[in-house]
């Protein structure tokens, strides 16, 4: 019992605040925006596993929020260019496996500490496409949508892989020796090494995953509007290590499983459940102390950053 | 810290001072109007922000740590200082005191997370970085800025005193006491000691908690130095003031060779380190680069700082392997 | 599990088989950065034999150790195993090779469960297969039971004690089938009842026909375990001799390279006031319970017992790194509260921990830095530093402690053992203090530095200085100690005269009736 505490915590957390909203915002239960809102959440679902494996590695990586903005752009001109999804697909998460990559050398190969390297990367990536494009938004042809797919059957489908990579990464961080590896690393990476893990390889390919599971994520991000917004990335990463710390990684590595899956649903119930509130007029705004940039309230644009 | 260490270090300096007269040679030739007057002080008072932060920085990544808050809480100090002069109805110096003292408290709130609850400070002020940001724009609702301050308050961002941009005196003031603090002073001295070892400084007696609250209290202070600095500089205080600021100051440290590992470095490498990424981002403006590539840069030379010092040290071990090893300096007597 | 006596060797020498060695070196050398750890060193390990090796610290035993694990690579040199030359061994091809590691600290991964560090330990490094968790379960709990170890498969490493973690790593070595078995020291963390598992556990591999190289500073495991030892001495081998052949007077001549008078010179003397007195001292955290001792000025007084009996936990309630909830402290009969290091500094406490590497010094700071850490108040007064005052106290503490080093600026980490227990000791000397409490003082020190360390405990208790003395050497207790408290499950339970013999106090720390 003891054990999970930190899931069972999570998940009568959950239940609770379902139970609140199903007693005084019984709107948020609708059928299609409870949809739309899982299908909306299910790409930082997907980048929350990620950056869990990293934490559990005793790692942090930073710098997955720019890696989403520039492979959903990669992704979104590669499709405006007509290229068939078969492509494109494989595509967005090589991007995001030589972000990963890089990343890995930098922190597995030269040791340096993965703060200050993910910051760096972040910051490159990010005003390398600022620089590319301008802020400008990419245009998605006709039928890129949902895959070309009606909006259930896109949401559901959405829905349907996020859910089956987390089943599959858990299973693995369990049963598959890869990744007891992830665990051990995070654990003592120097007894790793007496034990003949190698803690340079596990740690560069948790990054290379990472990066990858995040060029998903861009895709899954791209299909669910007709444009896609360069920043799109921005602030994800502190909601995805925020998730995963709540549903029991441990910041201090070597613990914790998937159950980030939680966390996550309950920041985005959160918000949903606020909104719902909001239209009852029962709270002013949004909680501003979470400090998230105001989340995708309808497509906003850009706002320039201003150094002065 | 002497003897094989300080040579190396000398030299870390010697070749940021190299880089610095490649920069200035470079952007002199390629830009117009780089090496003038006016264009020199501009860039003064562009990096005395940065030049700040990086200071207060210095001492917080000596002792092991690192604060990626200085930027979200330079907004929110300029924000309050906008607030408490506009809304309150203060005069600028009471609000100024009072903004530094609200930064030393956000440190504080740092400090207290830190040392009290144990958290790591890089988890701690990953949250605060969105904390302090988020206050900042839920205290503006985002778009209220907040312009109009006094001339004589001006004065100190934007013209000259004595010849010389008037935030010189007080960046130069700053910058005199850091060092003295980090390199006379048996705080200095604890510091390092913490960065090597916290639990090998504890069982020394030096008051862990103490000297860490210390560091960051300083860096809170520093960052509402730096909100007042740059307000009087820009003439206006919006949330977003000092977005990426964090990073800016930590690249000057660790390109200032100090080490991010905590226990070396030294104040007049991250005063070399701000000199190089202020002349590079003035020289690239006159050079007519976009604003973006200033930023790419600055996550590349972070890059290349950081590897290059780890692959240094390789190299050094590698060529001491080739040559015919000395004796071990000494075992007992035979 | 077979008998719990210790693996005799044979008295009579059975005629040698021509077997070919397990493991054979030949002019083997490794340095680091400028420091040569071993030269030209040949060794080598017969099936079924226990094969010591004794040197003093840095003479170069864990380096040759971790070579043949494949944890470091030599630079010159061949190395065979099992009659084939091995290159480039990583600890990975190391283990598929039939080598067993058990090191000093236990290498194992806190936050896992017993049985996940055993199976993560003996099954293949190869990363896409699948884990089946009762099977894991199962041979861990195999493998403890075959040990005749108490412990759980399903406990976290974290909450394991220390001796616990290296029974662990035993059965790491045990159920690993490996054919040459490293052990470093593997009896300094244990207590009696392990170190009876360790022994036994080593017969069993010497009946399996595996090589056991074992390193220890322990005389009297070489005579009870071993059947040939090799001296080590600055990186050279100094020769291989079949144990019946020697004695310990001979082996430590051999390691020091000249003959030694006497190793504790005797106690004589009366004791002054009582400096510190403890009433009922306890702390709940540490495990310490109604602890009561007075130390007197010039007196030194010697706190025997077995590992985990809490002594260090004492020393770090005192001192003020957990600070004591229950009961009182009394200094010079005043009652005072310690709840931090500084606060101990300030009352004249001084404590020189065990942990010499992590807690005695810091390695990165030099040697003068190191010596001026914790009197920075007393020696610069308004926290100015002073360096030409920080020089000289330093010289003068290196000449009076005899530290050796390339002078006071030298990084600590490139002193020895012994010269870096001297200038932690130099550390606390310059507090000034009135009690210092010794926490294995000479754990990991060579013979020489170890004389050298005795002789100015002793001067230090004759100028008034009221010391506590931690050892689990109990010649070192019995010779340096005017008194003797014994200390077992977190409080005192005798007080023994400083003569006493060591069956007395062993008797004491085993909680068994003490005969006069």
């Amino acid at each position: 019992m003891t054990r999970y505490f930190r899931e069972t915590s999570v998940a009568l957390a959950l239940a609770a605040l379902l139970l609140v909203l199903a007693g005084f915002a019984p709107s948020f239960y609708q059928a299609q925006p409870l949809l739309s809102l899982a299908a909306r959440e299910a790409p930082a679902l997907v980048v929350t596993c990620g950056m869990a494996l990293v934490l559990i590695c005793r790692q942090i990586d930073v710098s997955l929020g720019s890696q989403l903005s520039v492979c959903s752009v990669a992704a979104g001109l590669l499709a405006s260019l007509h290229w068939p999804l078969g492509l494109i697909l494989p595509g967005s998460i090589l991007l995001g496996a030589a972000f990963g990559a890089l990343n890995g050398a930098l922190v597995a190969g030269l040791g340096l500490p993965s703060i200050v390297v993910t910051l760096a990367t972040m910051v490159t990536w990010r005003e390398g496409l600022r620089w590319l494009r301008q802020g400008v938004w990419v245009e998605l042809p006709e039928g890129a949508q949902w895959f070309g797919l009606s909006q259930t059957a896109g949401q559901w489908t959405l829905i349907g892989v996020a859910l089956t990579l987390l089943a599959l990464l858990a299973l693995a961080m369990k049963h598959l020796a890869a990744g007891r590896f992830v665990y051990a690393v995070g654990s003592d990476a120097e007894a790793a090494r007496l034990a003949g893990i190698g803690p340079q390889r596990v740690t560069c390919a948790v990054f290379v995953l990472a990066g990858a599971l995040t060029g998903l994520a861009a895709l899954m991000n791209v299909a669910q509007s007709p444009q896609v917004d360069p920043n799109s990335g921005t602030g994800l990463e502190l909601k995805t290590i925020a998730a995963a710390v709540v549903g029991g990684v441990a910041i201090s590595g070597g613990r914790g499983n998937l159950g980030g899956a939680g966390g996550l649903g309950l920041a985005g119930l959160r918000r949903s459940g606020a909104d719902s509130f909001a239209r009852r007029g029962l709270l002013g705004k949004g909680d501003p102390r979470r400090g998230y940039p105001a989340g995708r309230r309808g497509g906003r644009l850009a706002r320039p950053q201003t150094q002065g | 810290m002497k003897s094989p260490l300080k040579s190396i270090l000398l030299r870390h300096e010697t070749v940021l001072l190299l880089i610095l007269t490649a920069e200035w040679w470079f952007f002199s030739a390629a830009g117009r109007n780089f090496g003038t007057l006016d264009n020199t002080f501009d860039i003064i008072r562009h990096s005395v922000e940065i030049g700040l932060l990086a200071l207060a920085m210095t001492a917080v990544v000596l002792t092991g740590g690192i604060d990626l808050s200085v930027g979200s809480l330079l907004g929110l100090c300029a924000v309050l200082l906008g607030m408490f002069w506009r809304d309150a109805h203060l005069t600028m110096r009471v609000a100024a005191v009072l903004t530094l003292l609200a930064g030393a408290l956000a440190g504080g709130f740092n400090a207290a997370l830190i040392t009290w609850l144990r958290l790591p400070p890089l988890i701690v002020t990953l949250g605060t970085f969105s904390l302090f940001r988020g206050l900042a724009e839920a205290l503006t609702h985002g778009v209220d800025t907040f312009t109009g301050f006094p001339e004589a308050f001006l004065f100190l961002g934007q013209e000259r005193w004595l010849g010389l941009p008037a935030q010189l005196p007080i960046f130069l003031l700053f910058a005199a006491g850091i060092w003295l603090l980090i390199h006379r002073t048996t705080f200095g001295r604890s510091f390092r000691a913490l960065g090597f070892s916290a639990e090998g400084a504890r069982y020394a007696g030096i008051p862990v908690e103490r000297r860490l609250a210390m560091v960051y209290v300083l860096a809170g202070l520093t960052a509402a130095l730096a909100a007042i600095v740059y307000t009087a500089r820009l003439g206006q205080a919006k949330a977003d003031a000092g977005t990426g600021y964090e990073l800016l100051a930590i690249t000057a440290v660790v390109l200032g060779g100090t080490s991010i590992f905590g226990g070396s470095g030294s104040v007049a490498g991250t005063l070399l380190g701000v000199a190089a990424i202020a002349v590079l981002n003035n020289g690239l403006v006159h050079t007519r680069q976009p604003r973006e590539v200033a930023g790419m840069l600055t996550g590349l030379l972070l890059l290349a700082a950081l590897s290059g010092s780890v692959l240094l040290k390789r190299l050094a071990t590698v060529r001491q392997r080739w040559q015919s090893p000395p004796e071990a300096t000494e075992r007992t007597s035979s | 599990m077979k008998s719990l006596q210790p693996a005799r060797k044979t008295e009579k020498m059975e005629p040698r088989q021509p077997m070919p060695p397990l493991l054979q070196l030949d002019s083997v050398s490794k340095s680091f950065e400028a420091v040569r750890a071993l030269r030209d060193i040949s060794f080598d390990l017969q099936p079924g034999e226990v094969h010591a090796l004794l040197g003093e610290n840095g003479a170069g035993k864990s380096t040759l150790i971790k070579i043949i694990a494949g944890a470091h690579r030599p630079d010159g040199g061949t190395l065979q195993i099992l009659g084939e030359t091995v290159r480039h061994l990583t600890p990975a091809t190391a283990r598929k090779l039939g080598v067993a590691c058990i090191y000093q600290q236990p290498a194992l991964f806190p936050d896992l469960t017993v049985a996940e560090n055993i199976a993560l330990r003996l099954e293949p490094a190869a990363a896409f297969r699948r884990v089946v968790w009762p099977e894991r379960r199962a041979r861990a709990a195999g493998i403890l039971r075959q040990l005749g170890a108490g412990l759980k498969p399903e406990t976290e490493v974290r909450r394991l004690s220390m001796p616990e973690q290296q029974l662990v790593e035993i059965a790491c070595a045990l159920g690993s089938g490996a054919r040459i078995v490293l052990m470093d020291e593997p009896t300094a963390s244990l207590t009696q009842t392990e170190q009876r598992l360790l022994f036994a556990a080593v017969g069993e591999l010497r009946s399996r026909g595996a090589g056991i190289i074992y390193i220890t500073h322990r005389l009297e495991e070489i005579f009870a375990l071993a059947d040939r030892v090799t001296v080590l001495r600055d990186g050279q081998s100094v020769g291989t001799s079949r144990v019946g052949e020697l004695t310990e007077f001979w082996l430590i001549q051999q390691m020091v390279g000249r003959a030694l008078a006497q190793v504790c010179p005797p106690a004589a003397r009366q004791p002054g006031a009582c400096k510190l007195s403890l009433k009922r001292l306890g702390c709940a955290a540490g495990g310490v319970r109604e602890v009561s001792l007075d130390l007197h000025a010039g007196e030194i007084v010697g706190l025997a017992g077995l590992v985990g009996a809490g002594r260090t936990e004492l020393t770090r309630t005192i001192f003020g790194i957990t600070p004591a909830d229950s009961g009182a402290m009394f200094l010079g009969g005043q009652r005072i509260e310690i709840r931090s290091p500084p606060e101990a500094i300030a009352r004249g406490i001084a404590l020189l921990p065990e942990d010499r590497r992590r807690h005695g010094i810091i390695l990165e700071m030099s040697v003068a830095a190191n010596i001026t850490l914790a009197s920075h108040r007393r020696i610069f007064p308004g926290t100015w530093l002073r360096p030409a005052a920080e020089r000289a106290l330093a010289l003068a503490f290196m000449r009076e402690l005899g530290v050796r080093a390339a002078g006071p600026e030298a990084p600590a980490h490139s002193l020895s053992g012994g010269n870096q227990q001297k200038t932690a000791l130099a550390r606390w000397l310059a507090t000034k203090p009135e009690v210092l409490l010794l926490d294995e003082p000479t754990q990991g020190v060579d013979v020489g530095a170890k004389a050298e360390i005795h002789k100015l405990i002793r001067a230090l208790a004759g100028a008034g200085m009221a010391l506590l003395l931690i050892s689990s050497d109990l010649p070192e207790i019995l010779g340096m100690s005017d008194r003797i408290a014994i200390m077992r499950g977190g409080t005192i339970v005798s007080l023994l005269p400083g003569n006493s013999t060591a069956r007395q106090v062993m008797a004491a720390a085993l909680g068994q009736p003490i005969d006069p």
